[in-house]
């Protein structure tokens, strides 16, 4: 849930404990992850310069979108960038990544310009400085949101890219920490490296999936379109006491910005977390229709109208009445052609009692 | 026992005089290995005693909870309890943090019971010809106990262990974060099982060797990976050679599904834990005691060494729960009792009736 997401950024690191760290990854299938990042992102400072988070002060790393993007965005949201100055400080790597512009025009105070985006070393100082000149040494915390993580592992390695991360939510004034991927640009082993180092995992998935990736039908193409507008939202939280907390949204791209509503069908179970136990825990379709239609000992079972009759295993004594009437019966319409009497025999007597019925043969 | 008489032929058996005289915290395990604790009580009975002299322990993470760090904590505390010598590496810039966290021995036997107390039965006459033999196991368990050190103990997690526990002992902790390649580590370990040789005959003490997530993404080696498959093989030789356990854990997530399989073929002892998914209402159906729970521990290989023959267990997969919020245990996963519509087969609820269908038995 989108909200829960925002709050634990907002709520930030507990003392001695590593800062919160959210993946928002997305695929082309549901390409809505910049979007859900600037929600995340002007969710997390307006509640910064609300003053309701132990943060003080947001540090953006832009990678895919120009700096003045972003202060249009906040603008466009209702937060005033020119007197949240102290607040915000935006690290400048879209407009000149590898040092080859010779002079730069500055666009703002808040903009500063890195220009050696393959050294992860110098971003990580440049980002701390950064940090440190908005909200001064010593405790005061800030966050940190880096747009595209992508970029960065364009030009590192993963492992210095993955030393970048966990030196920033290992250090001691980052209060929290998230970034966007898009995950089908690398291989698995580069988004679970990202998951491995992130205590909560934002994924964003299509609706519908489409068949083996054609694109090319004609239906495929209404499944396309309504890919665009609309996708689910899984995050996965990794809790304090080690469980892990799923949970899952329909989000919905407007005009003004993505919008998360809850889900309306049932999710899917995970299945895959159930351990593999010597039973037999699950019931295939035939076993389930067996189990429904089972006719149970000791239910009640007046539904058909006839009397209530609560099965014990043994004839009761209405039974035995019924059947002596029966047989009485029997016996007054045979009463003319002659008389064979016959009363059963007591109740009490065990149907298979120890006595051999033939032992007074005498052979 | 010396042989009395003289034989006739050449050959005579060599019997040695006593048992090995082992330092505390060593006990004697079959065939002719030396065991020691793992720190904690339900996994020493689990793999048989506990971790045999010279075996290497893997264990595989889960990068959705840090459950491998309880095993890790419950380990090293147990080594330094009995004054044994400790290696830890860790990918944190500072491991030497770690030893903060590890956890004391429980203070009284008294604080945690288990066993059911013989005084309250007295009150109960229970009809049971088993409780004879249960008797004869609580007196057993209790004699381990009386003794001065124990082979085990209970960690209270919630209490740091004491500082002259790890100031005064042979702990040595390295970080595997920088260093380019495994020479670093390779040394360190060479230097510290050099002081623990095997030699026939006493066990003054013994060594452990704790690696935390040995291809952690941050570590600049960690897409080297047959360096790592090898330094595993030499630590794993090394170890053999000498009276010492070594446990690495390790994210298989991270490795190429390859290297993960090779990885586990290195093990002696394979263990693996796995995260629990919050407020699963499948899950906690099926199990009882869900809520207590915070993870899976399976066992996939025990250790066996000077032996051919395997060691099957009832069971391979527990569940970690926290008894009280301190104490680490380990418990069969245990199926909900299921109520009495379960299928068609034996579907037995204490009647010993078979479905109506069959018409009334006087059973």
């Amino acid at each position: 849930m989108a909200k829960s997401i925002c709050t634990a950024l907002r709520e930030g690191a507990l003392e001695g404990e590593l800062a919160p760290a959210l993946t928002i990854k997305d695929s082309i299938a549901s390409p809505f992850g910049l979007q859900v990042f600037d929600h995340v992102l002007s969710q997390l400072f307006s509640s910064i310069l609300a003053g309701k988070s132990p943060s003080q002060g947001l540090i953006l790393v832009s990678f895919s979108r120009s700096p003045s993007f972003y202060l249009e965005l906040l603008k466009n949201k209702g937060i005033s960038v020119a007197s949240s100055d102290k607040r915000i400080q935006i690290l400048d790597c879209y407009n000149d990544p590898l040092g080859w512009k010779d002079q730069l025009v500055e666009i703002s105070s808040t903009v500063t310009v890195f220009r050696e985006v393959k050294h992860m070393d110098k971003l990580f100082n440049s980002i701390i400085e950064l940090g440190r000149g908005l909200v001064g040494g010593g405790k005061i915390r800030f966050s940190i949101a880096i747009d595209l993580v992508d970029e960065m592992l364009r030009r590192a390695s993963v492992s210095s890219v993955a030393r970048l991360l966990s030196n920033l939510r290992s250090h001691e004034q980052i209060s929290s920490i998230f970034w966007l991927l898009h995950s089908d640009l690398h291989k698995a082993r580069v988004t679970a490296v990202l998951e491995y180092l992130s205590s909560m995992v934002a994924s964003l998935e299509p609706s519908h999936q489409l068949a083996n990736g054609q694109r090319g039908d004609l239906e495929n193409f209404a499944l396309i379109e309504h890919n665009s507008k609309k996708g689910k939202f899984h995050v996965r939280f990794k809790k304090r006491n080690g469980r892990v907390r799923v949970m899952s949204e329909e989000v919905h791209m407007e005009q003004a910005g993505v919008n998360f509503t809850p889900l309306s069908s049932e999710g899917a179970i995970n299945q895959g977390l159930v351990p593999k136990v010597q039973f037999n825990l699950q019931l295939s379709e035939k076993e389930r229709i067996d189990k429904a239609n089972v006719v149970l000992p000791f239910e009640h079972q007046g539904d058909n109208g006839k009397p209530l009759q609560i099965y014990d295993g043994r004839r009761s004594l209405v039974d035995s009445k019924q059947e002596r009437a029966v047989a009485v019966e029997k016996e007054e319409s045979d009463s003319q052609r002659g008389e064979i009497i016959y009363y059963r025999d007591s109740d009490d007597e065990m149907p298979d009692s120890d006595e051999d019925p033939d032992d007074d043969l005498d052979i | 026992m010396a042989a009395a008489k003289t034989r006739a032929s050449s050959f005579s058996r060599h019997l040695s005089t006593a048992a090995p005289s082992l330092g505390p915290g060593l006990k004697c395990g079959p065939n002719g290995t030396v065991l020691l604790s793992s720190g904690i009580p339900d996994l020493d009975k689990i793999l048989g005693g506990g971790f045999p002299l010279g075996s290497l322990v893997m264990v595989m993470e889960d990068a959705e909870a840090p459950h491998h760090m309880l095993l890790l904590r419950n380990f090293m505390a147990q080594g330094l309890v009995h004054s044994q010598p400790l290696l830890y590496a860790s990918p944190a810039r500072d491991p030497r943090g770690f030893l903060g966290t590890l956890p004391s021995p429980a203070a009284s036997k008294d604080d945690k019971s288990r066993g059911p107390e013989p005084d309250q039965e007295k009150g109960l006459r229970i009809a049971w010809q088993y409780k004879k033999y249960f008797g004869e196991n609580q007196l057993n368990f209790d004699g381990q106990r009386d003794g001065k050190h124990e082979y085990s103990n209970e960690f209270n997690l919630r209490n740091p262990l004491e500082r002259h526990f790890i100031n005064g002992q042979r702990v040595d902790c390295v970080s595997i974060q920088d260093s380019p390649d495994l020479s670093i580590l390779q040394d360190r370990c060479t230097t510290f099982l050099s002081q623990l040789p095997r030699n026939d005959g006493s066990i003054s003490c013994a060594g452990r060797i704790a690696i935390q997530s040995f291809c952690s993404p941050q570590c600049v080696y960690s897409n080297m990976e047959w360096e790592m498959l090898s330094f595993i093989r030499s630590l794993k030789n090394m170890v053999r050679s000498s009276n010492s356990v070594a446990i690495i854990t390790f994210p298989p997530s991270l490795l190429s599904p390859s290297f993960c399989k090779r990885w586990q073929h290195m093990a002696d002892t394979l263990l693996s834990v796995k995260a629990i998914q919050d407020d699963d209402k499948e899950l906690a159906q099926l199990l009882t005691g869900y809520q207590d729970m915070i993870g899976f521990l399976n066992v996939h290989k025990v250790a066996r060494i000077n032996t051919q023959v395997p060691l099957i267990l009832e069971a391979t997969t527990f569940s970690i729960k926290l008894q009280k919020r301190r104490y680490l245990v380990l418990e069969c996963l245990n199926q909900a009792p299921v109520d009495g519509s379960s299928g068609n087969s034996d579907g037995t609820s204490g009647s010993c009736s078979s479905s109506s269908k069959t018409g009334n038995l006087d059973f």
